[in-house]
């Protein structure tokens, strides 16, 4: 297994205004799986890729990758372990105003001093797959949202992490870009066996993946996993859970 | 494209959001360089001769600068370093250790740093020519001001820069430890929103500090009552303002606030959304910052006050202090002068100056702890002695009746002053008070001095009781020149070997130098300070802007023009100017109101022109920060 967290905790607030996010999660991942965790607005799902991506510290519990504890890691570590290992696309784009849509995807070869003919193989595979080529030359600020979180997906994916943390990464994009940016998760999967974690409220993207965990109250309410069933059938079943779960159809 | 190819690309094109710190920076590496470079200029030096205290006031003077420019640099490194939180967060999250973005960062800074240096101290040299020129006039010498670069100033000036440097770096390198990369991803949005509601303890607080700072300046208008505990009233009064100050911007300001949007029941204007509201959530975690901006905008200004105070009032306190041109101690000294100017063909009066001291009583004669039958000792002059004073049979003037002796002792005009001894007694009227000395103060004693009829003064000479265990002078020889007094009859008189004198003219020149000094060093560091708050506040102002860019830009989806929002937002700079300014304002005034007759004798003048400058200065940075509004409002959407 790759990742695995116990019995997670996390609460925010001070003393005497306390709320528990998490209220005591345990998980696996092995390598090459792809999974979704969705739920309600609120219900932590953010929190919980973030404890686990090393973005933000648990108040109690273990999240060991590869056998490490993260919670334990000195900086330096956590910081080549990121550089190495894993990649992310965000919510918000985190795009450099200051660099070109191609120097923000390069961003993480920059830093591991890689050819720059290897650079430009990779850059052009990536940003070809995810159709976002033509743009190299603009500005962030000359591109629509959903381009920028398509640079941002590429950003994440050109080192081939082993790891790739999504939260929401469909969110800004339309039924067509969204579809082709999960086909590229899909792929990279599947041909690098990069691992995946995904947050997302909408069931077709969750039905790209091999299994959704649901959180509730702060605790995972129940697991789906797909196996040898179609994508159409898998996707059915997430609705039905959503709509179990409640509290689904309000969410946008 | 390596990875430090990205990291300079990145510096150039975000120079111009840069340009606020540099700014920060090349003031004050033009506020040090210029001050210290003018200390070491050798020519003004020479020329002045109160060196001595000319460099105690330019170092104690350059410390305070230190200080405030480390604070200042520091609180735009931080305001800077929140603005790149994004940037430093993304770098963590491609794999960058702490240690690998300060290095980027010490870089970026020591660029900015080091051309900001270069620009501030060709600035700096300029300036300080100018300001020279100001201390030379405030200081009444004559002096041609010329280019004098000095090597050492520089070295100087370089010297504190690296420590400011270190220092800053220092300060990166706990921000960049202590933040949370979690945090810096979210920062900019959660930034300082927790408002905890309206209750019952901000009412109270909020009226705690109204009264406390009324309750201060009731002690400060009445402080000489306190005669005998005044260390612990003053350290009363400056509690209760600064605690006061801080309870105002924590509570009251707000509580105020709310009182009018609660007066709107609910129909809040974009006017409102803009200002009231912006404010009421930012007033609360500002206040410590506002607070702090008064004080110090009322500590210095005070402070300039006081000082432009004693400055202006060095010729009339010299009058009320100096009574003649020339003052000596024995007759014959008189005459070796007199002899002196007469070779050298001045014309001049030597002047024998009988005296003689009665008691005195009467209800012309107010006290100031108000006792109706207060009797004082005054020094009779006739008439005769005393210029420009007429004084008829059964009259009487007072003289040398200076703004601190007035404070404690007071006259009635056209009431009789009756002045006895043992055996003889006279009631005059008392027609004038005036503030000119009519004897030289080693004579006076401290006395004031009561000038008399000549018949009047024969009569109270014979019958005086000479007094054989009051050894004091009973005569004053003085020398007026006649025309104007000038520095070359001083030196002339002044040989190495020639007797003992008093001079006014000297005692001018000292006084005008020191009081000018000490004027040129508060008012330039008081400046530096005022203007320090102020482009703190200025700073702000661009930092609120930022975070509030997606308001305008809903409420320019809405509909609303760019000239609404703007309306908005100048009441809120209006407010967040104008609320330290007229607690700055009010502080001084009480500040002043209380002191000022230490310094000299004449208030208003001083006060109302240093507080005009303040409003000047604030009024600027706010219209600034209007137009810097109006700019991100444009660019909104
Ligand atoms: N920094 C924070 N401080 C306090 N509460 C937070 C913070 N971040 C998230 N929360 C709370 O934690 C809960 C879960 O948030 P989140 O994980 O972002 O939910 P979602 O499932 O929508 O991604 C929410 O109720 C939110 O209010
Ligand atoms: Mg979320």
């Amino acid at each position: 297994m790759i990742i695995q967290a116990k019995d997670i905790k996390k609460s925010y607030g001070n003393k005497r205004n306390r709320t528990e996010v998490l209220k005591g999660i345990d998980l696996t991942i092995e390598a090459g799986e792809f999974v979704t965790i969705m739920g309600a607005s609120g219900s932590g799902k953010t929190t919980l890729l973030n404890v686990l991506s090393s973005i933000d510290n648990v108040t109690s519990g273990h999240v060991y990758i590869e056998d490490q504890d993260i919670t334990q890691l000195k900086e330096k570590k956590l910081a080549d372990f990121r550089k190495k290992d894993l990649g992310f696309v965000f919510q918000e784009y985190n795009l450099l105003n200051t660099l070109t849509v191609k120097e923000n995807i390069l961003l993480p070869l920059s830093i591991r001093e890689t050819k720059k003919a290897e650079a430009e193989k990779q850059f052009k595979l990536v940003s070809e797959e995810l159709d976002i080529y033509n743009l190299k030359k603009k500005y962030p600020s000359e591109i629509s949202g959903g381009q920028k979180q398509r640079t941002s997906a590429a950003r994440a994916f050109i080192h081939q992490p082993k790891i790739i943390f999504a939260d929401e990464p469909t969110g800004a994009l339309d039924s067509k870009a969204a579809s082709s940016l999960l086909s590229k998760m899909k792929q990279l999967n599947k041909k690098i066996n990069s691992t995946i974690l995904m947050v997302t409220h909408d069931a077709t993207a969750a039905s790209y993946s091999k299994r959704v965990v649901f959180l509730k109250d702060g605790l995972i309410y129940s697991t789906l996993i797909k196996g040898e069933r179609t994508q159409e059938s898998f996707y059915k079943e997430i609705m039905n859970t959503q709509s179990v779960i409640g509290g689904v159809s309000v969410e946008f | 494209m390596s990875f430090n190819t990205v990291i300079l690309k990145n510096f150039f094109k975000n120079l111009k959001n840069y340009a606020l710190y540099m700014f920060a920076l090349v003031f004050s590496v033009v506020l040090y360089f210029s001050f210290v470079l003018m200390s070491q200029d050798d020519s003004a030096v020479e020329e002045i001769q109160s060196s001595q205290l000319m460099s105690t006031g330019f170092t104690v003077g350059s410390v305070l600068l230190v200080v405030i420019i480390l604070a200042f640099v520091m609180f735009a490194n931080s305001l800077f370093l929140k603005r790149r939180n994004r940037e430093l967060a993304l770098f963590q999250l491609i794999g960058l250790t702490h240690g690998e973005i300060l290095r980027i960062l010490v870089l970026e800074n020591a660029v900015i740093y080091f051309s900001s240096l270069v620009f501030g101290i060709a600035f700096g040299f300029l300036t300080s020519r100018t300001l020279l020129m100001i201390l030379l006039r405030l200081m009444q010498v004559e002096l041609s001001v010329g280019l004098n670069f000095s090597v050492q100033a520089v070295i100087q000036t370089a010297i504190l820069f690296v420590g400011i440097f270190t220092l800053l770096m220092i300060q990166n390198f706990i921000f960049l430890k202590r933040t949370r990369l979690i945090s810096m991803l979210t920062l900019d949005q959660s930034s300082e929103a927790d408002y905890s509601g309206m209750g019952i303890g901000t009412m109270i607080l909020g009226l705690l500090g109204l009264i406390m700072i009324s309750s201060g300046y009731w002690l400060s208008m009445n402080i000489i009552e306190f005669g005998s505990v005044l260390l612990l009233v003053l350290f009363g009064i400056l509690f209760l303002t600064i605690v006061g100050t801080y309870l105002t911007f924590k509570a009251s300001v707000a509580f105020v606030l709310n009182m009018i949007r609660k007066s709107k029941q609910g129909c809040v204007s974009v006017n409102d959304v803009l200002s009231l509201t912006s404010i009421m959530f930012k007033m609360k975690s500002n206040a410590f910052l506002l607070s702090l901006v008064s004080i110090i905008s009322a500590i210095s200004m005070g402070l300039i006050s006081f000082s432009y105070i004693s400055h202006y009032s060095v010729e009339s306190l010299i009058e009320s202090t100096v009574s003649h041109d020339y003052t000596f101690y024995e007759e014959e000294d008189m005459q070796f002068y007199s002899h002196l100017l007469d070779d050298s063909e001045i014309e001049h009066r030597p002047l024998v100056i009988p005296t003689i001291s009665y008691v005195a009583r009467g209800d012309g004669i107010i006290s100031g702890n108000g006792d109706d039958d207060s009797e004082i000792s005054l020094n009779i002059v006739s008439e005769e002695f005393v210029d420009d004073t007429e004084v008829d049979e059964g009259e009487l003037v007072i003289h040398g009746l200076s703004t601190v002796v007035g404070v404690y002792m007071d006259f009635d005009l056209n009431r009789s002053i009756t002045l006895y001894n043992d055996d003889y007694e006279v009631t005059l009227e008392l027609v004038e008070t005036n503030e000119d000395a009519a004897l030289p103060s080693f004579v006076a004693r401290g006395r004031l001095q009561a000038v008399v009829s000549s018949e009047v003064y024969s009569r109270l000479e014979e019958n005086a009781i000479h007094d054989k265990e009051q050894a004091e002078p009973h005569e004053a020889f003085v020398i007026d020149i006649v025309g104007e007094d000038s520095q070359e009859i001083f030196q002339l008189m002044n040989g190495e070997n020639n007797p003992l004198f008093e001079s006014r003219i000297e005692q001018y020149t000292n006084q005008i130098q020191g009081a000018g000094i000490l004027m040129f060093v508060i008012g330039f560091v008081g400046l530096a300070f005022l203007m320090t708050t102020g482009c703190i506040l200025y700073f702000k102002q661009i930092g609120e802007s930022e975070d509030e860019k997606d308001t305008y830009k809903v409420l320019r989806k809405l509909g609303f023009s760019v000239n609404e929002i703007v309306k908005g937002l100048t009441l809120k700079v209006a407010i967040t100017f104008g609320i330290p300014l007229i607690i700055g304002l009010l502080h001084t005034y009480f500040a002043v109101n209380a002191g000022w007759f230490i310094f000299g004798n004449e208030m208003w003048i001083p006060m109302l022109t240093v507080m005009g400058a303040y409003i000047v200065l604030y009024s600027t940075f706010g219209l600034v920060s209007i137009l810097y509004y109006k700019k991100t409002v444009r660019d909104s959407l």
